[in-house]
């Protein structure tokens, strides 16, 4: 038969012009089920070829095949595709797919797969999941309980984000242990860059050598409304194509694109309002309390006052911040060109006064198709938002809000007087009510995404094609931190401080990255199809820190050079990666998809920079319903997958180096060694991963099970040692260690009920992970935190890497080796979520409910509120076995006893989001508009023991390991909003 | 169709067409990949060890030399507390620390922590110095630039002292645990040699120095320094006083005596000439860290009260502690006094001064014994007295007396400058020292750091 189609062709080619191909047409109508609505924009495809065309407005479509053996198949994003036998004239009508089976995942740097194809638990969130329930103000903030394998936590309650998001655990002990961003292609920084508080807070140096600053993280630039979908690469196996900086999991974004046909207006608004989630109270007095925690001088002050109480936690936490958000998008596009634009303006209150986050986002996603064989796209975002956080967080010299809150009596007066004059806390260093109102810590960012993607389809043909598809994008930032202490803070004047201080911080941040991919596929048959694609990558990383630190200001100015005393720190990071990639796909009829991939990276941040690092990978997806002899009729889909792959991990930048620092000493500039000593052999960081699981699903897919097992080892991880001081350095970076993460992932899917007006899905997640350090080559040590009298974390060969441990009183767990009370693991002991969606009629309902189950915290709020007799549950009994002891003194008691009153469990359940919305008769806009009102909130609901304001808080920011303490945080808030949308 | 494996072999066997694309593709991609070399990155941040030690310029001698005397202020504050604290002298207050008043005190049950910042802070500061020394021992030897064999040998000299001086400082906490005194390589640290041995490691070093300072007397180092003078000669006076101190700790009374001949010891000279740790207010450099305004509350050094009321009637010293607004109380300590021996927070803090080599000259005098050593012993010890506008000496003449004497003057002389509790461990007298809490106890020493 392949002859004569060869002749056959060859004898038509000769007649061309004169004779057209003689070709069947096809005619056919695409509907939706339920509505019998015709369906415009789906694909109808011929199966085994690249012959396809798409449904018009009356979803009608018109193909030409050669012979009518062959089969369509139609299908539509959302929707249960089919495949139907050919004939002249054709009715399909699609059903919603209730899973999502049927949707395309990118996992590749050029290529997706269906997902019914995938050997991995690739998680996707869609931007309804994303975002529509409740207004979200960051992309990773937006993801919590969204997905399984992923601890997402909030670092504080300050506006503008600051999220610590680790995927199947702890993958790093040291380096970067958070996922990569790719937003269309483009590499998303997602730094947190210190606004240089340590110069006012001194919070590290003493304890820790780690800053606290607080600061959020970069992702936060991102509007979240402007993303289409999502997908979470969570370890290796899925991620290893991107090599030597996907450890930590890779998020790949797409935004949203516009679509053939009318344009498409949506206007969207809320407003609402946050509050603190949690209100603790404060401690009641009497004489005796006073005089026990402040002396005589104490009971004078409180009775002079007249015995007077202030209610400081309203005070300081309680402005019910008003949150505002604006929303409008413009898109559509013809055959040729098509276009989205979007744009955002938000405006957030936080709930401590002068505090808040604004951010103003435009976008603007271009594609074009040039010729048949050349398509172009292009996204450019660009990005305003500033966010003032506060003061809060650990410090040594009881200056932040948080400290001198709890550090303070609720007895004292600390409001100004009729003049605006604050008076000194006469209890500690800073008034915090001063401190508020006269206080900036303000971040501002200007950041400018580009990305550009040229395909060439350098042929297609019957049985294969080749695409070349060159890629590039830029990540430009401008990042000015601005704080400000003027010099009548208590804690500045008289000599207290430095008469006032100013920093100025300006991070430029300029990233690059390029790649070159050829994609050929090839389909010899109907049921065979092998793609191979073959590609070189470029990675360029160039950010630019300068610290301006002014102190003696002038009076009142507040420009660096208004001061009797700068200083400047500037730090820059460079990195040249240069990688290559192939990989071999082979798909036998949907029944067996098999893939074999292997990326080579080389870096600066290598010991070796031009050294070849190689990453594999492996896998494999059966799915045994698509077997001919299978005839199960209740189970709708069986696959069992199994993925290997590795990936790295850099290590942080400038490990490789023994520097000397600068000192500034009598006038004059000198070089003192460095604390850490480099090593200028290392390699990255070297994580391979298997995962296996099975999907399964029942009663046409209503219910699809999916189950996945891994098993994560991280080797050659580096640590920043502590070597012996007298060395003359403090640490060194050696690749010392490995760790295990093993997991359960279970994804349950299902439509309970589904009738014409009422339609219920749900959907149940669990994951589970635990983690042992397997190999160190270093005494075990402790790390993180502030040492073992008040809990910090251990390193040990067959522990866990985020066990707790800490000095120990009698009865407390000991390890027998160290001598160290054990007082638990940060890990949680397992994650449970429920996303359900009700709709009735013009209704819907969602609700996000997010457990938490296990896991430490150690909480040294407690502690410092304790030490100044503050504690609201200090004379509260419920601590000591005995019952003799109130928990304030039974808390102080054990100090310098046993750390264990401040390893708290840090378990919730929380509604993470609720939302109720309801779509006004479209009749009532004259069809024009489709108006949807509704009212949603974030965290309203929240249940837990832990003893502060919330479990979920990171004194250390992103910090692999040190992250779950607490030292008197920006306390977190819960919101309700009202939204209304409307959609032209 | 049925799955049959050898059909898919089959078909991949007949691709001949299709290999042929993929090797073309995965070629290609090589070749260009090949091209791509990635240049290293200097650190784009900081001066490199290994270029500085092996032929450092005269600027970044210098650098050394400021980086060495500015890593000898850090964490000094921590130093002093710990001897200041633990000697009784004065209690450190924070609101963010409470192991100031726990640990150091030996609060109830609490002891010292092996892996706490009160140790394992001035333990490295120290050590750091120590390093930057030996580049500087490593870049003097190493350097092309233009000095003179007698320069090269006196600032080796100067290195070795400033060891030295760190050394000991760290020898103070750790006591009968012993240090490490050949640290030179990182990978291969010499042992933890006993107290005596320690102590003589650190006398050679002073003395080994000293040689070749006063055999090339003239010489100028090839760097400043604020130490005491940039002359040889004048600098080996420093090293003196220094191996003056080591000699008492040693019980070497006739040694500290030689020592002292060749020191700026000076019987009728200021009391506050010596050498110093200087602070200023300038953009990255230090404040004096020892320094709190009078009246702090919250983050705050008071006077143990017991400084006040076991002084001398009229003496002036205690210009050091005055009286406080009102008291403060914390973790069950109150004082009244505060800790003000600085009165700025740009206050130059002593390494070594005059008043302690006349106190040692005291000391080395009263134990060699004799009544002319006692005269003389009392000569010293009236200067200071009449220093703090008290009488001349009118107690009984012994041997026994003359050293309370003696350690009664160098408590108030010395006060905060970490030598009380130092003293009182010399003499074995840490049982006298006052307990303000049932339970608190007084260390000894300070444990070996938990990571070496």
């Amino acid at each position: 038969m392949r002859k004569e189609t060869k002749f056959l062709t060859l004898l038509f080619a000769l007649m061309l012009p004169a004779c057209l191909f003689a070709q069947i047409v096809i005619n056919g109508r695409v509907t939706e089920s339920k509505t019998n609505n015709p369906l415009e924009g789906a694909t109808v495809l011929v199966k085994g070829t690249t012959n396809s065309t798409q449904t018009g407005a009356d979803g009608k479509f018109t193909i030409s095949v050669k012979n009518l053996q062959v089969k369509l198949v139609i299908s539509y994003v959302g929707y249960l595709s089919q495949t139907v036998d050919a004939s002249t004239n054709i009715a399909v009508s699609l059903s919603v797919d209730n899973t999502n089976l049927g949707e395309v995942v990118v996992t590749g740097l050029a290529t997706s797969v269906k997902r019914a194809n995938l050997a991995n638990a690739v998680a996707s969130v869609s931007a309804k999941d994303l975002v529509g329930t409740t207004v979200q103000s960051t992309v990773d903030g937006a993801l919590y309980g969204k997905f399984t394998g992923a601890n997402i936590s909030a670092n504080s309650g300050a506006p503008g984000g600051g999220i610590s998001v680790k995927l199947r655990g702890i993958t790093s002990l040291v380096a970067n242990s958070q996922p990569l961003f790719i937003v269309d292609g483009v590499y998303y920084d997602n730094s947190s860059i210190n606004a240089g508080l340590n110069v006012v807070s001194k919070a590290a140096g003493q304890g820790s050598i780690l800053f606290q600053d607080d600061p959020s993280n970069r992702v936060a630039d991102l509007d979240p409304q402007d993303i289409d979908h999502l997908e979470i690469l969570k370890g290796a196996s899925a991620a290893a194509i991107y090599g030597s900086r996907a450890a930590g999991g890779v998020v790949i974004i797409t935004t949203k694109r516009g679509k053939t046909g009318k344009p498409r207006i949506e206007i969207d608004h809320s407003i609402g309002m946050q509050m603190q989630l949690h209100k603790l109270g404060q401690r009641e007095w009497d004489d005796t309390k006073v005089q026990a925690a402040f002396g005589a001088s104490g009971l004078a002050y409180y009775t002079a006052n007249g015995k007077k109480i202030y209610n400081y936690e309203k005070e300081l936490y309680g402005n019910n911040g008003l949150m505002n958000n604006t929303r409008l998008s413009v898109s559509g596009g013809n055959e040729r060109t098509t276009y989205y634009a979007g744009f955002t303006r938000k405006d957030d209150e936080g709930i401590v006064k002068k505090t808040g986050y604004r951010k103003t986002s435009f976008r603007l996603n271009l594609t074009q198709k040039v010729t048949e064989f050349l398509d172009l796209a292009v996204n450019a975002n660009y990005v305003e938002s500033e966010a003032n956080r506060g003061y809060f967080n650990n410090d040594n010299t009881s200056t932040t809000l948080g400290v001198s809150f709890v550090s303070t009596p609720s007895w004292a007066n600390l409001y100004p007087d009729a003049n605006g004059n604050y008076p000194n806390n006469p209890f500690a260093p800073s008034n915090f009510i001063q401190t508020r109102d006269l206080i900036t810590n303000k971040e501002k960012v200007n950041r400018t995404l580009l990305g550009g993607n040229a395909t060439w389809k350098v042929f297609t043909k019957d049985k294969q094609d080749l695409k070349i598809i060159a890629r590039g994008g830029i990540d430009y930032y401008t990042l000015n931190t601005i704080a400000i202490f003027p010099q009548e803070l208590q804690f500045e004047k008289d000599g207290n401080g430095t008469n006032g201080v100013s920093i100025y911080g300006t991070t430029i941040t300029r990233n690059s990255n390029y790649s070159f991919i050829a994609v050929h596929e090839f389909r010899p048959n109907s049921m065979l199809n092998f793609r191979t694609q073959a590609g070189i990558t470029e990675e360029n990383v160039d950010i630019n820190n300068v610290v301006n630190t002014a102190t003696q200001l002038i009076g009142t100015q507040t420009n660096v050079n208004q001061a009797g005393s700068i200083s400047v720190a500037q730090l820059r990071t460079l990195q040249k990666d240069r990688g290559f990639f192939v990989q071999e796909e082979f798909n036998y009829n949907d029944i067996a998809i098999i893939t074999a991939g292997l990326r080579g990276d080389k870096s600066s941040r290598n010991g070796d920079a031009n050294k070849l690092y190689y990453y594999p990978k492996l896998s494999g997806a059966f799915n045994i319903h698509q077997l001919p002899s299978w005839s199960s009729g209740k189970i709708s889909q069986l696959k069992i997958r199994a993925a290997y792959g590795q990936s790295g991990n850099f290590a942080p930048f400038g490990a490789i180096y023994t520097p000397l620092v600068p000192v500034v000493f009598n006038g004059s500039t000198g070089s003192l060694i460095g604390l850490t000593e480099g090593n200028n052999l290392l390699g990255p960081e070297k994580q391979s991963e298997l995962e296996t699981g099975v999907d399964v699903g029942v009663l046409h897919n209503r219910i699809t099970l999916e189950f996945t097992y891994y098993t994560k080892k991280v080797d050659d991880l580096l640590l920043n040692v502590q070597i012996p001081t007298s060395t003359g350095f403090s640490f060194a970076w050696k690749n010392v260690a490995s760790i295990r993460n093993k997991g359960v992932e279970i994804g349950l899917n299902a439509v309970p009920i589904k009738t014409k007006d009422l339609k219920w899905t749900s959907q149940v997640n669990f994951w589970k992970n635990t983690a042992k350090v397997t190999k160190l080559d270093v005494p075990a040590f402790n790390t993180g935190a502030f040492g073992a009298t008040l809990g910090t974390y251990r390193i040990q060969e067959g522990k866990s890497p985020t066990q707790i441990v800490g000095i120990a009183g009698p009865g407390d767990k000991t390890d027998p080796e160290s001598g160290l009370g054990v007082f638990g693991d940060a890990e949680p002991d397992f994650q449970l979520s429920f996303l359900e969606n009700l709709t009735y009629k013009n209704w819907e309902f969602n609700v996000l409910l997010h457990w938490k189950k296990g896991g430490r915290n150690i909480n040294l709020s407690t502690l410092l509120s304790d030490i100044f007799g503050t504690s609201p549950d200090y004379d509260k009994k419920s601590l000591d076995p005995t019952g003799a002891l109130a928990n304030g003194p039974y808390r102080l008691n054990a100090l310098g006893t046993t750390a264990k009153p401040w390893v708290e469990d840090a378990s919730y359940v929380r509604i993470r989001e609720i939302g109720l919305s309801y779509h006004l008769p479209k009749v009532w806009f004259k069809n024009i508009a489709d108006v949807k009102v509704g009212f949603s909130g974030r965290n309203l609901f929240n249940w837990f023991k832990y003893n502060s304001y919330d479990p979920e808080v990171s004194n250390f920011g992103t910090n692999a390991i040190s992250s779950n303490v607490e030292v008197t945080p920006f306390p977190s808030a819960k919101s309700f909003n009202f939204n209304i949308n409307v959609n032209f | 169709m049925q799955m049959k494996p050898y059909f898919i072999i089959h078909k991949l066997r007949n691709m001949k067409y299709y290999h042929k694309n993929i090797i073309a593709i995965i070629l290609s991609s090589l070749v260009v990949f090949s091209s791509c070399k990635v240049e290293p990155i200097n650190d784009p941040n900081n001066p490199g060890l290994g270029p500085i030690s092996a032929n450092p310029t005269l600027g970044e001698i210098q650098n050394l030399v400021t980086g060495i005397e500015s890593g000898m202020r850090d964490n000094i504050n921590f130093y002093l507390d710990d001897a200041g604290v633990i000697g009784r002298e004065f209690y450190r207050f924070s609101t963010s620390d409470p192991r100031f008043t726990s640990d150091l005190l030996g609060k109830g049950t609490a002891v010292l922590d092996n892996n706490t910042f009160y140790i394992t802070n001035p333990f490295a500061a120290r050590y750091r110095v120590v390093k930057n020394a030996n580049i500087l021992l490593d870049g003097l030897t190493h350097t092309t630039a233009t000095i003179t064999d007698a320069q090269r040998k006196v600032g080796k000299a100067y290195a070795n002292t400033i060891k030295a001086h760190e050394l000991l400082m760290v020898l103070n906490l750790e006591y009968d645990n012993g240090i490490r005194v050949d640290v030179s390589n990182p990978d291969a640290l010499g042992p933890f040699l006993t107290r005596a041995q320690s102590t003589d490691e650190i006398a050679n070093l002073l003395n080994t120095a000293y040689t070749d300072l006063s055999a090339n007397a003239a010489a100028i180092f090839p760097f400043s320094t604020t130490l005491f003078s940039n002359t040889a000669g004048e600098f080996a006076k420093f090293n003196r006083a220094l191996a003056a101190r080591v000699a008492v700790y040693k019980s070497d009374w006739n040694g500290a005596l030689t020592a002292l001949t060749n020191s700026f010891f000076n019987l009728n000279g200021d009391l506050n000439a010596g050498a110093f740790y200087y602070f200023s207010s300038a953009g990255g450099d230090q404040l004096n860290p020892m320094f709190f305004p009078p009246n702090s509350s919250g983050e705050a050094r008071v006077a143990q009260p017991s400084f006040i009321t076991n002084a001398d009637p009229g003496d002036t010293r205690l210009s050091k502690t005055p009286l406080r607004a009102s008291s403060t109380t914390q973790d069950g300590l109150t004082s009244n006094y505060d800790f003000f021996v600085y009165k700025t927070n740009i206050d130059k803090i002593p390494i070594i001064r005059n008043e302690e080599l006349l106190l040692i000259y005291a000391e080395a005098k009263t134990q060699l014994g004799g009544a002319s050593n006692f005269t003389d012993a009392i000569t010293a010890i009236n200067k200071i007295r009449n220093a703090a506008s008290l009488a001349n000496y009118s107690g009984v003449v012994s041997q026994a007396a003359l050293i309370d004497e003696m350690l009664k003057q160098r408590r108030y002389s010395l006060y905060g400058e970490g030598h009380r509790w130092i003293d009182m461990r010399r003499y074995n007298r840490l049982n006298t020292l006052p307990i303000d809490r049932a339970g608190d106890d007084i260390w000894v020493q300070f444990p070996r750091p938990a990571n070496e």
